[in-house]
């Protein structure tokens, strides 16, 4: 299990070279589209070999989940621009933060349990990495 | 590109905090495609968002001026169209992961560990066509202090 954890963080970072470098032959936009499409096909696939396509609570989902995609497109068309420019380590850095933070905000917002002190120590490791990031050479 | 030349620090500083801002969008798409999960399941809410992820894309094709491209290093290789096959097998093999005994903490730092040393490879190696970057003292001090702040994040979190 281990394996499989460990294995679907370097997925991400494999999506985000291989989109990358299509991007670099095309557009980011154009790389986000063919992500999409290739992803929807494989998984039309695996839906028709047998998880079904249409489940039946489908008509419960509450509309503003549906943007999901959307913000996926905006999200992969980013990553893939970013990953030539900044490189890979520092755009998986920077996503990963700004993930972190948000998701901190979130769940304060959302009134989840958690400890406050870790949340905040966390944040400032995370903003200090930042700053050094940004950082002159 | 009719595009004034800006100083290299603040076109840094443009490219970090976008990647920052698509950690966020991250952050609303994870609540979002978790949401259609919860109601119906992991195979059909990544189903739907690469549906309307698809058409979005060709939306926003059609609504925003073509850029030009031709900088880059001309047409793509065939393996460069399959970002999404790698998405898609993320879901499956993340889904496996998740319904194991790891707990979502373990699961969560091992997944950063995962893709920090992919993304270090891809930067040293230059694979994917990437351009090769050796990491300086100040990527390294980068990484360790995000890296940390995550790690208190997510193990200080919990059952507080």
């Amino acid at each position: 299990m281990v394996f499989y954890a460990l294995a679907a963080g370097m997925l991400v970072a494999v999506s985000r070279g291989v989109n990358g470098r299509l991007a670099l032959a095309t557009s980011p936009l154009v790389a986000s589209f063919w992500n999409h499409l290739v992803g929807l096909l494989v998984l039309i696939a695996v839906g028709l070999a047998g998880a079904g396509l249409w489940p039946e609570r489908v008509s419960a989902v509450p509309v503003w989940a549906w943007a999901g995609g959307s913000l996926g497109v905006v999200f992969v068309a980013s990553g893939s621009w970013l990953v030539a420019r900044i490189g890979a380590v520092l755009t998986a850095m920077l996503v990963i933060a700004g993930q972190m933070i948000s998701g901190v905000l979130l769940d304060i917002l959302r009134d989840a349990p958690g400890s406050g002190w870790a949340r905040a120590a966390g944040v400032v490791l995370i903003l200090a990495g930042m700053v050094v990031a940004q950082s002159r050479k | 590109m009719p595009q004034p030349i800006r100083p290299v620090a603040a076109r840094r500083m443009l490219d970090l905090a976008l990647a920052f801002g698509s950690g966020g969008i991250l952050t609303l798409m994870i609540l979002c495609n978790g949401t259609v999960a919860g109601v119906t399941n992991g195979h059909f809410a990544s189903l739907a968002a690469h549906g309307t992820g698809t058409v979005a894309a060709l939306a926003f094709l059609a609504l925003l001026p073509r850029r030009r491209s031709g900088a880059g290093p001309g047409r793509a290789p065939l393996w460069a169209y399959l970002g999404g096959l790698a998405g898609a097998v993320t879901v499956i093999v993340g889904s496996i992961a998740m319904n194991s005994a790891l707990a979502l903490s373990g699961m969560l730092a091992l997944g950063l560990a995962g893709q920090t040393a992919f993304s270090l490879a891809v930067d040293r190696f230059g694979w994917f066509g990437m351009p090769r970057r050796s990491p300086d003292l100040r990527d390294a001090a980068t990484v360790v202090l995000i890296l940390a702040g995550c790690l208190v994040i997510i193990f200080g979190g919990t059952g507080g």
